[in-house]
């Protein structure tokens, strides 16, 4: 090959990694230069950012968005949404917090959000309803109860789960083994097995404008949303589990916006919201974008106020950026 | 299959259809639109159920209750859709379904690579495996469909309007693959309305009407006209109107165009009462030149006269098409469903469209409902109502509701683009009828088609192109297809 045609190559291929066009793993590559950007003008601008206790620190403040975001995508990926999230987490330290020991509780709030997402999913699937109504509704149901169990934030969270998100293992801290857990769960479930590839295949068709083309090679596509929607659910539980290990205590508040920073990160991360592409290290390179931004937005003192409106533009240009056929997601 | 009966709603699709497929043969199946040659192919494949009717394989009963049940009992479909995944990769598409897997648990990649890979070989294609279907060609994509079919080791192929989309290389190459399988004693079944093809290709033909067998017979007993003939019940001649006496003024008004940079200039002319078409090999710039007068492409140079009013060149593509309008003309796109019709939009709707843009935006819409009753009555459009959506029809009527958008609107001058795409012998014969009325009104045509029958039995001259330049004009008269392929490939 000469020399000419070697850079010619090299430059259509870094233009396509870096656009995803010709990719099923969609715009992850420009998300991770985003990342280093930010993470270098953070270096530049404050000392101690680089430093081993900031970093840990960022880890164990990025771990509830990176494990929601990833359950997110998973639904994202067939072409669903799920706004409910945020009152699951909620909700997951509300009962954590009702004194119930843990052998009981922490099976428990897997079990409720497994049922949420499948009332989720059954009203998608089987009731046609779109799935931002049907999550909407349940978003506001669960932070309902969440609100009857626990009013203010208090109470008293199970010491098992406090030691797990606190505590350090042969000196490693131990939210570095939750984000070790969680990828390996998520890999399995999303790259590792049929079951991510038919999510993706139910997606594409979808997104493609052909519904039923993968029902139509004989993949269960109902259920497989179904499980999508328990799937999102159950990363949302583990995600409150984090936190409420993290706040030691119930908050009824706790999870709010967590659906529109879950939802951003997935769409940094080059996922398309219509389904079909994406990836998981992408989502999680949206998670620390998200966790950077926010930590950056913090050391510069930008009120909280003006954070919430900047997040909302944000996710407003990723996906306004995003290619569509038609007028959708 | 045997006594197939299917009906949607109140109207029956299939009555009692019967046909025999054998192995190392291919089985045309013909039809108007609407015939139900593709329910009853979706029935074989699995999409639809019959209501009564039996299908037999290899002896033993079967029945499918989605497409897939078809694929396992041997039985492998192309649509007219494509209905592959285009963000998996071909041997994802392959396996889909039924993926093997590792002893971990994870999709075996290694092994849907390397059978896909022996499919696709099977085939004479050299496609990587891991390539999405994204990125290959609608002809690619196409013998993808098929090796699906041969690795799943499927003994019936259905191929429905394959060739639609294909450029004449990829039907060539079509055909091997069809031969192949043939010769490999797989039973086909090829659904097309190119005449051309069905006898190159086919070895025996049924005819399908109305959902009613009409007869099948070897392919080689039949002559094209015996078969339209069977299809219609009328014989070639008699599809095309006579043409026409008396020409007017010059309508529109050609000079010096020039198409691509290094291309031979060139001046053309159609007049009232006329019809011309632009023949010629497809993409030698034909199209190019037609779109070039509504903004879609940008000519080097050229000078176009309507009605002896200069068209500003080149026009802008945002409002070359209104601006052309105001001259008293139309185009008509080449795809309906894409650029021309609104398809969830009633047909009183599609039709009114030219009819509003008449009048202000500010003025209260009216709904023009005479007028578009007269059009519809006029074309002979088969519809249950006005308000019927344009999606519901047959690709005929469709087709003559976007015609009769522009004749209501009382236009001097058509610019048509495959006048005829994908609608049945029926249809295009009252298509030919109404241009033919259209400029025998005073109004005057300007046709480009792949089908050169077509442009010579419809049209009264003939422009042949190539290479972005006209060289040759011919009465259409005299004019065959062996004189207009050596003139385009004599100049």
């Amino acid at each position: 090959m000469k020399p000419a045609e070697a850079s010619e190559r090299l430059k259509t291929s870094f233009g396509s990694l870096l656009s995803g066009r010709n990719s099923r793993q969609g715009r992850w590559f420009l998300a991770l230069i985003i990342l280093f950007l930010i993470a270098g003008l953070l270096s530049v601008y404050t000392e101690q950012f680089l430093s081993t206790g900031n970093l840990l620190n960022l880890i164990a403040q990025a771990m509830p968005l990176i494990i929601t975001a990833i359950g997110m995508m998973v639904v994202v990926l067939v072409g669903g949404l799920d706004l409910s999230v945020g009152s699951v987490i909620s909700f997951t330290t509300a009962i954590l917090a009702l004194g119930a020991p843990a052998y009981i509780s922490i099976p428990g709030v897997f079990v409720l959000a497994a049922l949420i997402g499948l009332t989720n999913g059954l009203v998608v699937t089987r009731l046609n309803v779109h799935p931002i109504i049907a999550t909407l509704a349940m978003q506001f149901i669960i932070l309902g109860f969440a609100r009857i169990l626990r009013p203010v934030s208090g109470g008293d969270i199970p010491d098992i789960v406090i030691a797990s998100v606190n505590g350090a293992f042969l000196g490693v801290p131990l939210p570095v083994f939750w984000g070790i857990f969680t990828f390996v769960i998520a890999w399995k479930l999303i790259h590792g097995s049929r079951f991510g590839l038919h999510l993706f295949a139910i997606g594409g068709g979808r997104a493609s404008g052909a519904e039923d083309a993968a029902h139509n090679f004989g993949v269960a596509d109902k259920r497989n949303v179904l499980l999508a929607y328990v799937t999102c659910s159950c990363f949302a539980a583990l995600a409150g589990v984090f936190l409420a290990g993290r706040i030691v205590s119930g908050d009824p508040n706790v999870g709010l916006n967590f659906e529109l920073d879950a939802i951003t990160a997935v769409a940094i991360g080059g996922t398309q919201l219509s389904g079909g592409v994406g990836s998981l290290h992408g989502t999680i390179i949206g998670a620390l974008v998200m966790a950077l931004l926010a930590n950056g937005m913090n050391l510069a003192n930008i009120s909280p106020f003006v954070q919430t409106a900047i997040k909302g533009g944000i996710l407003l240009l990723v996906v306004g950026l995003q290619s569509r056929k038609k007028m959708g997601l | 299959m045997t006594s197939i009966s299917k009906a949607f709603g109140s109207s029956q699709a299939l009555w009692d259809v019967s046909i025999e497929l054998f192995g190392g043969s291919v089985h045309a199946l013909m039809g108007e639109n609407g015939a139900g040659k593709s329910t009853l192919m979706k029935i074989l494949a699995g999409v639809h159920q019959p209501d009564s009717g039996e299908i037999h394989k290899d002896g033993a009963r079967v029945s499918f209750a989605n497409p897939k049940d078809a694929l396992d009992a041997g039985i492998s479909t192309v649509f007219q859709e494509l209905s592959l995944l285009p963000n998996l990769t071909i041997s994802e598409n392959m396996f889909l379904g039924r993926e093997p897997v590792t002893r971990l648990g994870t999709v075996d990649y290694a092994k849907m690579n390397a059978e896909t890979r022996r499919a696709l070989q099977e085939l004479g294609l050299t496609l990587d495996p891991s390539s999405l279907v994204s990125e290959l060609s609608i002809a690619e994509r196409q013998f993808v469909e098929i090796a699906h079919g041969i690795k799943a080791d499927a003994s019936v192929f259905i191929l429905d309007e394959p060739t639609a989309a294909l450029n004449a290389a990829d039907v060539e190459v079509l055909n091997r693959h069809i031969r192949r399988l043939r010769d490999a004693g797989k039973a086909i079944v090829y659904i097309s309305h190119r005449m051309d093809e069905i006898f190159e290709i086919c070895d025996t033909v049924t005819v399908l009407k109305d959902g009613q067998v009409i007869g099948t017979e070897d392919i080689a007993d039949l002559s094209p006209d015996r078969l339209i003939a069977m299809m219609v019940g009328r014989e070639l001649e008699d599809l095309f109107p006579n043409r026409s006496e008396n020409l007017g003024e010059r309508l529109l008004e050609v000079t010096d165009f020039q198409i691509a940079a290094g291309s031979r200039p060139f001046s053309l002319a159609v007049h009232r009462g006329e019809i011309v078409a632009l023949a010629g090999l497809e993409g030698q710039g034909q199209q190019k030149f037609l779109r070039a007068l509504i903004g879609l492409f940008h000519p080097v140079a050229g000078h176009v006269a309507i009605r002896g009013r200069q068209l500003p060149l080149p026009a802008n593509e945002a409002n070359g098409i209104r601006r052309l309008r105001s001259y008293g003309a139309a185009f008509v796109p080449e795809d309906r469903k894409e650029e021309g019709l609104f398809l969830g939009l009633s047909i009183s709707h599609n039709i009114a469209m030219a009819l509003h843009s008449k009048v202000s935006e500010l003025q209260p819409a009216r709904s023009f409902s005479g007028k578009v009753h007269d059009t519809m009555a006029s074309m002979n459009v088969k519809a249950a109502s006005p308000n019927a959506p344009v999606t519901s029809l047959s690709g005929g009527n469709q087709q003559k509701v976007l015609l009769g958008r522009y004749l209501a609107a009382n236009m001097d001058l058509l610019l048509i683009e495959e006048p005829t795409r994908g609608v049945d012998i029926g249809a295009k014969s009252e298509i030919y009828k109404l241009l033919r009325d259209f400029a025998d009104e005073g109004g005057a045509v300007l046709v480009l088609s792949r089908e050169t029958i077509e442009l010579i039995g419809l049209s009264d001259r003939i422009y042949v192109i190539h290479g972005n330049t006209v060289v040759s004009n011919m009465q259409a008269k005299d004019a065959t297809e062996h004189k207009i392929l050596d003139a385009a490939l004599g100049a």
